[in-house]
């Protein structure tokens, strides 16, 4: 196969984690810099090395699950990586335009997936990945639900007597640090296996890499320093809208959020599921909100996320389809 | 019954939903969630209705 295509694919595919790293880095920060616990440049650099560092952490079990979990593997060709991403990249594009919190993770899912069955038809595609993914779209942001709400509840009754308020804020300042380095190592580890698995997918079905390979070191490193570079280039300039919509969460909520959504990407992770980083931390400010009072909670964003659920997989595959209808001849 | 724990019933409902057609290894998860759901919209429930007693 033409080495020149599999450079380029593999190029796309660290772009598409590049803009990843660039669209996601709000997420991770926006709490530190709206309590002004860290400038927003520094909270950038803060963000992206976490980002990077994740490769340490955590395996590469959420990148096999991609490579090799979602579609028959021997249905893999440069065009089907090719159109997948690109039917990530054009749904992601799209729905930026939109306005809706999109997930690259859900859009790479369906972008493979469409791309494949134009190729082979419905039988490529491997249904218990597909479950256990589908699965966890819903859990995930209930999942961060549930954990924030019990953190916050559990840290409110345990500091509930103390009066010196001020004291109290400025250590759960202390604590958003590292529960945003957390978040940020939970990003960099799952987001970052994501293009890892398209760059494996793409080695084997090159002839690159036999089947049943592990993930390269050089294609982890660059995997994470592209997330991380991404975080660092684009970061700070989102993090000025996020920062300023959830102003209204304390020291304490910003830590609960962030540590209730950190804990719920290490569990997937550790589990080899690829889940939306976006909406497990939209979740968890949900759950923090929620413990205040429900019209506390900002029902119109929750809206568009599950408008996200229903339309990503369905939008990126018939954006990947469209795309091998035509670079499928080419391979 | 307060809109929260409404809410948060109907998060369990949807937890428990999705049991039968988890993966065995993961199924835990959505039970311990269905549980979990379930013990906080109590707690909604009584937590509004002491608000209420107390209002009264």
């Amino acid at each position: 196969m033409d080495t020149f295509a599999v450079v380029a694919v593999i190029g796309l595919a660290l772009a598409f984690d590049f803009v990843n790293g660039f669209h996601d880095a709000a997420n991770s920060i926006a709490t530190v810099v709206s309590t002004r616990v860290l400038s927003p440049r520094l909270a950038v650099v803060w963000a992206a090395v976490f980002n990077f560092i994740a490769f340490l952490v955590f395996g590469t079990v959420v990148a096999a699950t991609i490579a090799t979990g979602v579609v028959d593997p021997d249905v893999l060709s440069i065009g089907v990586v090719f159109s997948g991403l690109v039917g990530a990249i054009g749904w992601n594009l799209t729905t930026f335009f939109l306005g809706l919190p999109t997930s690259s993770s859900h859009a790479l899912v369906g972008g493979i997936a469409g791309a494949a069955v134009a190729k082979g038809g419905f039988d490529v595609l491997i249904s218990s990945g597909l479950r256990k993914i589908g699965v966890f779209i819903v859990l995930s942001p209930l999942l961060g639900l549930t954990l924030a709400m019990v953190l916050t509840i559990g840290l409110m009754w345990a500091v509930h007597r103390y009066r010196n308020v001020d004291r109290l804020n400025r250590g759960f300042r202390v604590g958003q640090l590292f529960s945003a380095a957390a978040f940020s190592l939970g990003h960099g580890g799952n987001d970052a296996q994501k293009t890892m698995g398209v760059i494996l997918a793409v080695l084997i079905s090159s002839g690159h890499l036999p089947t049943g390979s592990d993930v390269p070191l050089w294609v982890v490193l660059s995997a994470h320093m592209a997330i991380g570079l991404g975080t660092l280039t684009g970061g700070w300039r989102i993090v000025k809208t996020m920062g300023s919509k959830i102003t209204r969460l304390e020291p304490v909520g910003g830590m609960a959020a962030e540590s209730a959504a950190a804990a719920t990407l290490f569990f997937t992770s550790h589990a080899g599921i690829p889940v939306s980083t976006t909406h497990t931390i939209t979740g968890a400010i949900v759950g923090v909100g929620a413990t205040r009072r429900l019209s506390a909670v900002r029902w119109g964003v929750a809206g568009t996320v599950v408008w996200a659920w229903i339309l990503t997989i369905p939008g990126a595959w018939l954006i990947a389809t469209a795309t091998y209808a035509i670079v499928g001849p080419l391979g | 019954m307060d809109r929260r724990a409404l809410f948060l019933l109907g998060a369990a409902v949807v937890c428990a939903v999705l049991i039968p057609v988890t993966e065995s290894e993961h199924q835990w998860v959505p039970i311990a969630m269905s549980i979990a759901y379930a013990l906080l919209a109590m707690a909604s429930w009584a937590d509004a209705r002491g608000r209420d007693r107390i209002d009264s």
